[in-house]
């Protein structure tokens, strides 16, 4: 239910006025500056929220640190070293420098800076999100130009159908029938755990099996839906697509340099716009599986109202959304030569 | 009299032309097929609205809470229980019915209340257009820059698990949503030449917004709202699952969905009816998405 960001930007007449083609008033160097531009106080926005809504959470974390038996003088002296007799705009510029400092607070229940917990954590998260995205596009990408070789044929219709299934589970409930046929009927895979990769590439890899497909499979049906499409629309009505078969090129070849090339723009943008949607997927696929990622991070922080540890993941999550869309803007800029230049 | 019969028999013997002819017959085929790819999702989105609405009233099931644990785990088929009893000893059944009364009435909640709250500004943006579009836009795409389940779980996990809360967290996300999606088809009809004869004739621009833009805008977010159903049972599906949704014990999918997980070795069963519940609904309610835009669109 990401917006499209990218779609609806509104391209300013004056972003088209070139004054040269290189140094810094090339177009794409402009493109990249406002993009940033727009994006920092994006960012910022984003900030005051999180800190807003951690701010409303019930309970108070001094009184969480000190312990439930601790007198009304030791809670004090803990909110004074937490430094919650502040006011909140105080508090909120001191975490806001904190972030540029790379001092982000230390977790109130286990005294760890949460620095050191991400580096921990965030790898794990990182391995999930990178394969989920790639299988998915490994399986959509060739299912989707199979399926537009020949549309309304018996593959496609097939494909369709599945797809569109696919589309309407749920990752975990994908997860729990995942684990049932391949950890517990099957015995093949672990149905819990994480093997760090220091402990050897297979078993890293057959411990993220299972998580890193039920993140992949509701995406790329997802994705295979959207490239066939726009696959089939790119066939049916450009012209670019008429010369190349009149200049004799096979129809196999048509669709990959030809109508993919064309179709994997629009790809990109949805990508680009799912990644929020893949990084809180994680969340809940990394409860079930025991990985020890961001998502089993920010939860375990939000059940112990750890305040510390939860705004900054909900931060870097919406941080790593929103950067993901600005890259996807530069790339549009860098595969597509009339945004390059600025002749669009 | 054998010989005049043979041409009858001819005739009978080629019943129905059009079924011959490949033209016309798959024309009838693909309106048998237009009809039931949107009668099943139709027939069974009712029927469970009806099942779950009307179901526990009327029909002789045990209370979802409160089960006997020397009941536990009965299998399928046991009597009175005809999907059998959780490990608590509740009966699944009811426990479905009245879990899919929760994800029905949140669903429909938070969409009811999107498609207002969230077409209404996004509407008023789109029409507005100037600084008023700027500032509400800038201030929707903070919230659309938060990965949806995340945000949700933030405001779920600040307010509390219960009923109302999980209504309120999932609207944070749909709102937004819903407003882009008005105003961009606002944008497209306010250029229309009716808008303008509206606004030349003098109609204030409340009346505009209410009589001419709100009717045209309809299609298209019913289209979105049907996804949005799916995406918000799904939503609620996973807060339960999490412990943050409908608190147990009282039942939702996502919470008999986690109980299950708990002893998924033992009885399996226990997650495949409460997934295959929402996996055929949010099947429904796509599918109704996908053929009010293939209506609109002019198939």
């Amino acid at each position: 239910m990401t917006g499209a960001s990218v779609l609806d930007a509104p391209r300013r007449p004056d972003a088209d006025r070139g004054f040269g083609r290189s140094g810094a008033g090339s177009p794409f160097v402009r493109l990249l500056a406002r993009r940033l531009l727009m994006a920092i106080p994006l960012l910022l926005a984003v900030s005051v929220l999180v800190f807003l809504l951690l701010e409303l959470m019930p309970g108070d974390p001094a009184r969480n640190q000190a312990g439930m038996d601790a007198s009304e003088e030791q809670v004090e002296a803990v909110r004074r070293r937490m430094g919650l007799d502040k006011s909140p705009v105080e508090r909120y510029f001191g975490w806001l420098f904190g972030i540029f400092r790379g001092d982000l607070g230390r977790s109130s229940v286990s005294g760890q800076s949460v620095v050191d917990m991400l580096g921990d954590r965030a790898p794990v998260t990182l391995e999930l999100v990178t394969l989920a995205f790639a299988v998915s596009l490994l399986i959509a990408i060739p299912v989707a130009l199979m399926a537009a070789r020949r549309p309304g044929g018996i593959f496609d219709r097939t494909v369709m159908v599945v797809s569109m299934t696919m589309l309407a589970v749920p990752n975990y409930v994908l997860a729990m029938l995942l684990v049932l046929v391949f950890a517990i009927m099957l015995r093949m895979l672990p149905a819990i755990g994480f093997v760090p990769l220091e402990e050897g590439l297979l078993p890293n890899l057959r411990s993220v099996l299972l998580p890193v497909l039920a993140l992949a499979v509701p995406l790329a049906a997802f994705y295979t839906r959207f490239l066939r499409g726009d696959l089939v629309e790119q066939m049916n009505a450009a012209d670019y697509i008429d010369t190349a078969r009149a200049k004799g090129v096979g129809p196999w070849l048509v669709l990959w340099l030809h109508a993919f090339r064309n179709s994997s723009f629009g790809l990109l943008t949805i990508v680009g716009l799912n990644i929020g949607t893949l990084v809180g997927g994680t969340v809940i696929i990394e409860q079930i599986f025991a990985m020890p990622g961001m998502g089993m991070m920010m939860l375990e922080g939000a059940m112990s109202r750890d305040v510390a540890v939860v705004q900054m993941c909900v931060f870097v999550f919406a941080a790593v959304a929103i950067l993901a869309n600005l890259f996807v803007d530069l790339m549009y800029a860098v595969l597509d030569p009339r945004i390059r230049y600025g002749s669009h | 009299m054998a010989v005049t019969e043979a041409p009858a028999a001819a005739v009978v013997a080629v019943p129905a032309p059009d079924v011959l002819d490949p033209e016309r017959g798959s024309l009838r085929w693909a309106g048998i097929r237009r009809r039931l790819v949107l009668g099943i999702p139709l027939g069974f989105v009712a029927l469970l609205i009806l099942a779950c609405f009307v179901g526990p009233l009327v029909l002789p099931l045990h209370p979802p809470v409160g089960g006997d644990i020397l009941n536990s785990a009965l299998p399928p088929g046991s009597p009175s229980h005809p999907l059998g009893t959780d490990i608590n000893g509740n009966d699944v059944l009811s426990r479905l019915l009245h879990g899919g009364q929760s994800s029905l009435l949140v669903a429909i909640s938070v969409n009811l209340i999107g498609l207002v709250v969230g077409g209404g500004i996004g509407a008023l943006s789109g029409y507005a257009g100037g600084w008023v579009d700027n500032v509400i836009m800038r201030v929707l795409d903070v919230f659309i820059a938060f990965p949806s389940l995340v945000l949700t779980i933030a405001i779920a996990q600040a307010l509390g698990p219960s009923l109302p809360n999980t209504i309120l967290a999932l609207t944070a996300f749909s709102i937004p949503a819903v407003a882009r999606v008005a105003r961009s088809a606002t944008l497209r009809i306010k250029t229309m030449p009716f808008v303008q004869a509206a606004e030349l004739s003098g109609s204030p621009a409340w009346r505009i917004l209410l009589r001419h833009i709100a009717p045209n805008i309809t299609p298209q977010m019913l289209n979105f709202a049907m996804l949005g159903m799916g995406i918000v049972i799904v939503t609620e599906g996973a807060l339960s699952f999490l412990g943050l949704g409908i608190p147990a014990p009282n039942p939702s999918w996502g919470n008999m969905i986690y109980e299950g997980q708990q002893s998924m070795s033992a009885t399996p069963l226990l997650v495949l009816w409460p997934s295959l519940a929402l996996l055929a609904t949010v099947l429904s309610f796509n599918l109704l998405g996908e053929n009010i835009r293939d209506e609109m669109s002019g198939r």
